[in-house]
């Protein structure tokens, strides 16, 4: 008896060891990548070990941006895991899922690649089902994880398919010479690797595990959302010569286009919080893929490292929605003539600001897609705020323009700095000629707009089913089992 | 068929499951309430076998109860003796140990599963933007709209689906004799006793969201014993043989009842002990605190830091009332939920501050506007992108905030929340039934409501100043908030009431009405003054705008006092020697903190004394303190209203305190860590499933191992004459049932009698206390004949 509780005890102080000292690991991790990026925006230097190890600014952004959010979520799970049974396994696989995306980043062998993108699923899956005593958190690990290696199997396809027609291993050899490769082979890697991106991101029609995935602990689901969703932005960023010479661009459009779409829908129709961020998840995954379908892999980078940012902040504060509420009708106000043009007015100046600081959408070519998102959100922004009466006069004239500069400047400078960092990367940032699948999608997003706009939607219940049936969890993770007492 | 008889069938089948409180106003009330009528007993065996639940603390609980020396070996080695359990006690924890729960797989899983989503659809309060069509005609009515849509159900026709909830249940139950109904709706009731427990609440307090989206139980059971009979699935339960083991049941009782009795027999050493008496000649203020039991351990730490005499009242003060808020206008339950409220409370402008007050509404409007704002840019296409975009860093800036320095945020939040109570007053109406009725309180209330104060607390000299602290819970990203707030104020704060108290009785009219009408004087000098225990952080707010300049003095002494007892209160709490305050200030605000209090935890005892009885002894925070004086009392009205109101509540809270730890899973919230909040008003575990309807592990354990609260059934123990206590439980059956069905313990120190302690058995017997050890042998015969009566005859 004496024996079994001082074994107890060790093992309860070694866990306790491993509690703190993660977080502060992960503390040290972020603090030196932080300041190896810094060095190399000021000195740049070469940094490659062999053929093996590849270090530029895309790997110590990714890092810095991967530790950034594991230290923040290991600290939170400090506390708010206290007391539960597996708090150390949770830390050590929040490490090793760290570990994984910057070896995913760092390494120039396909190998190694596929198997840090394997790694990554492994550990999320894991976290999925953490609380091994609870029968339905393993159904979802289960069920997840068939999805994370269909994702690994689709990549392994792809990418050995692509070394074993160029014969080499190399991550740069083997994007430097996709040029001497038959057009079939390409388009059949590519076809693979966006499989794989998308199975990861949860796109349409492979987004069931992300709405089955909330029996994970909240940190663990903050770092999936900021963490791991996002990893087909890395992947696609990586391979972007292979889907312009593959010509496959504009199918990552329509996938993300239509997801982004349908995923809002359906977020707005969501009950439970944690399902409700997921589907904005999903809608914002939409998007990032269709930034990538327009040839900006940049502004595809630039918006998975924002998102997460918002993401990890909402799940992490997700237990604050709790609020008695009255019923009520949402108000339809009438827009007068003169707002109408403050609104026009406010759209345009901040489509020109900001195709000024980011250069996108300046030529005419796939960036005025993104510009044109950018006025028409500035013009809603001005929409909400010069149409509401508690404000004064002076204050909706002086508001939305501060609104707006504030936040397109920011992103302005995370997405030049972001640029600027993934400069070695070859052809991030092309923006292609306008084309007919473009203009189509570019009017079925206005149609989208206006619908919600409208409200019509409300008024069609077979939809209202439809989305709610589309996302539903897995079966087996919902009130699958019941426990008995003896 | 008779209408009738299904409903009756409904009702009675309903006893199975309990309310389940939205958590925005979470009252702590009894899962099994439905069964109090019945015995304790009875009670549980009924909740295992319809809800499988585990119905005693599990047997390492017991261990560590019994190692902690919680668990008196002496009393328990002589319990199972007396029961026939022979062995050390080691022998049979090990016995206990060996049976454990067992996961199955849920049966009826597709059809829990299809009500889950369609009632937390239907049920959801604002949380989703577009609201499940149809609502408006009620669940029933919108489900069949909707159902030929949803292709699991495999329905091509409306019409194939009966008109209204009673034609579908007689078309589902056709084949099934009428003396099955009970059983049948209890069946399925009991298979989803969250959701059904809110049908339940929803329906019983009528809410805005009830009157404008109707649902009822038998709506519930049409959509689901429908969809049952559609889907062909057999709908009695399966008869399967009962195992309740009565020999484990009996032993597992005889546990309990030996930690109840240790910890009895604990309390009265402790009371028994002298107290240092003081001289209470010149009081440099008095206050009075919430009977809940946070209340003991600041009361002690005030009282040791000066002249301080405390009192312990019910927290709501005596005033029936609905609070109306000043920042979004709802009008809140702000009593205990057993009292109709007769009040409402607004805020008014303090005289001369009307332009504060008009700007405190602008503002409040514009930071309503930002709230509209973001939600409007998240959830429109294609804000959505572009607002994730302009915003994500600054999103990057307050999550690296609010790790780094949620104790810095939480003094800046301090200082720039706008309290209104600077420039408001709290204005008390009547609630209008019609609109013909006036608003306006005659004095005689007025004054009724103050004295009745004076009355209960047994109240003898006035202070120079008087404080009335109620108390709330302040803490972050917790969607069990209000569940650490005043369970006598319908788990709201209960700053107003107490606001509103002390703004009463410093009404001259009902000063002089009170002097005059009933001899109680109170000195000019004296003054009273509204504040709030932070339980928390153990900070004490007063609310002193309209404190006049004399007193300026007095008060400036009170706050300094308070401030050291609020370090030496964290610091006992909290069980740390530095920067106590600063820690209880960082549990408060940090959104990692699934721990911030400890609620009311541990709670175990109610007494119903004067302070002397207690005073200088440490409880632990184990006890609700009412104040009583039977000298002041002849009449015995004021103890009995203690025992209607407080006592009963007290019984709830733990109760549901005993049953949440029992089993966390059943009539708990679980884990807090995998929660997902559903329709603003609840949690749901993981991915959906059953609403949670307790308090979750993390305010009754430790870790996932340790015990924290221990379950154990109330002992309330009342200073008053023997005879007094007799007349008011034959006066009060539900009291005296309360008792016989052994729901709480009673035990009587009656100073008629030396202060003799007596304890309470079954149709109104009494038995001398054990503890102190003067019971003869026909005591103690009737002390094993009662447990050996009561333990599963
Ligand atoms: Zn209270």
């Amino acid at each position: 008896m004496k024996q079994k509780n001082s074994l107890q005890n060790s093992d309860s102080y070694r866990a306790s060891g491993v509690i703190k000292a993660i977080p502060l690991l992960l503390w040290l991790i972020f603090s030196g990548n932080l300041v190896c990026l810094l060095y190399y925006l000021v000195v740049e230097p070469e940094w490659s070990f062999g053929n093996l190890v590849n270090i530029n600014g895309f790997t110590l952004l990714i890092g810095s941006i991967v530790t950034f959010f594991s230290a923040v979520i290991s600290n939170y799970a400090k506390t708010y895991l206290h007391g539960f049974k597996y708090h150390a396994r949770f830390m050590v696989l929040c490490l090793l899922f760290t570990f994984s995306v910057i070896s995913l980043v760092t390494f120039n062998h396909v190998v190694l690649l596929l198997l840090s993108w394997f790694l990554m699923g492994v550990m999320m899956s894991k976290l999925i089902g953490i609380n091994t005593g609870w029968a339905e958190a393993r159904q979802a690990s289960k069920f997840t994880q068939r999805y994370f290696l269909t994702g690994s199997f689709f990549l392994s396809i792809g990418v050995l398919f692509l070394a074993f027609q160029s014969n080499t291993f190399l991550l740069s050899e083997l994007i430097s010479g996709l040029g001497e490769l038959p057009k079939l082979t390409l388009i059949l890697a590519s076809l693979s690797i966006i499989v794989a991106a998308i199975v990861q991101s949860a796109i349409f029609p492979f987004h069931r595990w992300l709405l089955s995935a909330m029996t994970a602990p909240t940190p663990a689901s903050a770092l999936m959302h900021a963490g791991f969703v996002n990893g087909s932005g890395i992947l696609l960023a990586l391979f972007a010569p292979l889907l312009f010479a593959s010509n496959t661009l504009d199918l990552l459009l329509i996938i993300g286009g239509l997801t982004a779409i349908i995923a809002q829908f359906t977020k707005l129709l969501q009950v439970n919080v944690k399902q409700k961020l997921a589907c904005s998840t999903i809608a914002q995954m939409g998007f990032m893929i269709m930034q990538c379908g327009l040839g900006f892999f940049n502004a595809a980078v630039a918006h998975l490292i924002l998102h997460g940012f918002y993401k990890a902040y909402l799940f992490l504060s997700s237990g604050e929605e709790i609020a008695s509420s009255k019923p009520q009708k949402p108000l339809h106000i009438k827009i007068k003539p003169l707002q109408a043009v403050v609104v026009l007015v406010f759209g345009i100046v901040g489509a020109i600001v900001f195709a000024q600081l980011t250069g996108k959408g300046m030529a005419w070519d796939s960036g005025i897609f993104l510009t044109l998102i950018v006025a028409i959100t500035v013009g809603q922004a001005t929409y909400n705020i010069v149409k509401q009466k508690s404000l004064s006069t002076v204050q909706k004239i002086v508001i939305p323009p501060l609104l707006f500069m504030s936040g397109i400047g920011l992103y302005a400078f995370m997405y030049n700095g972001v640029t600027l960092l993934m400069k070695d990367l070859p052809m991030v940032a092309v923006p292609l000629p306008i084309t007919t699948v473009q203009i189509v999608f570019g009017v079925v997003f206005l149609i989208g707009f206006f619908i919600m706009k409208l409200g019509v939607y409300q008024k069609v219940p077979w939809l209202y089913v439809k989305f709610m049936n589309l996302s539903q969890p897995y079966q087996k993770t919902v009130l699958m089992y019941k426990s008995k007492s003896l | 068929m008779s209408q009738q008889h299904v409903l009756t069938s409904i009702e009675e089948a309903s006893k199975v499951i309990g309310k389940t409180w939205p958590l925005y106003s979470f009252v702590t009330s009894n899962p099994l309430a439905g069964y109090e009528q019945s015995s304790f007993k009875e009670a549980i065996q009924s909740a295992k076998e319809h809800l499988g639940a585990q119905i005693f603390p599990e047997a390492s609980v017991y261990r560590q109860a019994l190692n902690q020396g919680e668990i008196q070996r002496e009393a328990l080695s002589k319990l199972l003796k007396e029961n026939g359990f022979d062995q050390a006690p080691e022998y049979y924890l090990d016995v206990m140990e060996s049976a454990k729960s067992t996961e199955e797989v849920n049966v009826q899983h597709d059809l829990d599963r299809m009500m889950a989503k369609w009632l937390a659809a239907f049920m959801d309060e604002g949380l989703a933007e577009w609201e499940m069509p149809g609502k408006k005609e009620g669940f029933y009515q919108a489900w069949r709209k909707l159902a030929k849509y949803d292709k699991e159900l495999g329905i091509t026709y409306e019409n194939v689906i009966p008109k209204n909830s009673s034609e579908a249940l007689r078309e589902a139950l056709k084949d099934h004799p009428h003396d099955e109904y009970t059983n049948i709706f209890t069946y399925h009731l009991a298979s989803m006793p969250g959701w059904t427990g809110y049908i339940n609440y929803r329906s019983e307090s009528n809410s805005l969201w009830q009157q404008k989206y109707p649902i009822s139980l038998q709506d519930y059971l049409g959509v689901r014993l429908w969809i049952a009979h559609h889907w062909k699935m057999e709908i009695v339960p399966t008869k399967e043989e009962s195992k309740v083991d009565l020999d484990s049941m009996k032993l597992q009782y005889v546990w309990l009842k030996a930690w109840e009795k240790s910890w009895q027999n604990e309390l009265l050493n402790l009371l028994e002990k002298e107290s240092i008496q003081e001289n209470n000649a010149s009081l440099d203020a008095q206050l009075v605190f919430c009977i809940d039991t946070r209340s003991e351990l600041i009361r002690r730490h005030i009282e040791s830091k000066g002249s301080y005499e405390t009192f312990g009242y019910a927290g709501f003060f005596g005033i029936a009332m609905d609070y109306k808020s000043i920042e979004d206008g709802q009008i809140r339950k702000s009593c205990p939920p057993i009292v109709a409220s007769a009040y409402q409370v607004s805020e008014v402008p303090q005289a001369k501050k009307e332009q504060s007050f008009q700007r405190f509404e602008r503002r409040n409007k514009q930071l309503k506007f930002g709230k509209y704002f973001l939600k409007r840019m998240k959830n429109m296409l294609p804000s959505a992108f572009g607002f994730v975009e302009g915003s994500g860093f600054f999103y990057g800036l307050i999550l690296m905030a609010r790790t780094i320095s949620p104790r810095y945020l939480y003094r800046i939040k301090q200082k720039y929340a706008t309290s209104h109570e600077t420039f408001c007053e709290p204005e008390l109406q009547h609630i209008a039934k019609h609109k013909s009725e006036t608003l306006d309180i005659p004095l005689i209330e007025k004054v009724a409501i103050v004295k009745s104060a004076f009355d209960l607390l047994g109240w003898s000299q006035f202070a120079r100043l008087v404080l009335f602290v109620g108390h709330g819970s302040h803490t972050a990203n917790n969607p069990f908030g209000s569940s650490l707030d005043c369970g006598a104020c319908a788990a709201s704060p209960g700053r107003h009431n107490a606001r509103m108290l002390a703004s009463l009785a410093n009404e001259p009219e009902v000063r002089k009405s009170l002097q005059e009408d009933h001899d109680i004087v109170i000195p000019e000098s004296t003054i009273f003054i509204g504040g709030e225990h932070n339980t928390t952080t153990d900070d004490i707010v007063l609310f002193d705008s309209e404190v006049p300049y004399s007193h300026r003095e007095d008060l400036r002494k009170l706050k300094a006092d308070l401030k050291l007892a609020q370090g030496t209160a964290t610091q006992d709490r909290l069980q740390v020697k530095n920067n106590s305050i600063e820690k209880a200030e960082e549990k408060a605000n940090y959104w990692g903190e699934t721990r911030p209090e400890w609620g009311l935890a541990k709670n175990a005892g109610f007494i119903v004394g004067p302070r002397a009885l207690t005073k200088n002894k440490n409880l632990e925070s184990k006890c609700f303190l009412h104040s009583y004086d039977w000298k002041q009392d002849s009449t015995g009205k004021a103890l009995e209203g203690i025992m209607q109101g407080p006592m009963v509540v007290t019984q709830w809270i733990n109760n549901h305190y005993y049953f949440s730890t029992v089993d966390n899973s059943t009539f708990g919230g679980g884990s807090k860590i995998t929660h997902n909040i559903t329709g603003k008003f609840g949690v749901v575990q993981g991915n959906g499933g059953d609403l949670k309807m307790g308090l979750p592990l993390e305010s009754i354990k430790k870790s996932d191992d340790e015990m924290y609260h221990a379950p154990l059934r109330l002992s309330v123990l009342i200073q008053a004459p023997l005879a007094r206590i007799e007349e008011i439980l034959s006066r009060n059956e539900n009291l005296q049932k309360l008792l016989d069905n052994e729901w709480i313990y009673l035990m009587v120190m009656d100073p008629l009698n030396e202060n003799e302690i007596k304890r309470y058995s079954r149709g109104l017997e009494w038995i001398q206390s054990t503890a102190q050890k003067k019971v003869g042998a026909v005591g103690a015969k009737k002390v094993k004949e009662v447990i050996l009566e009561e333990v599963f005859a």
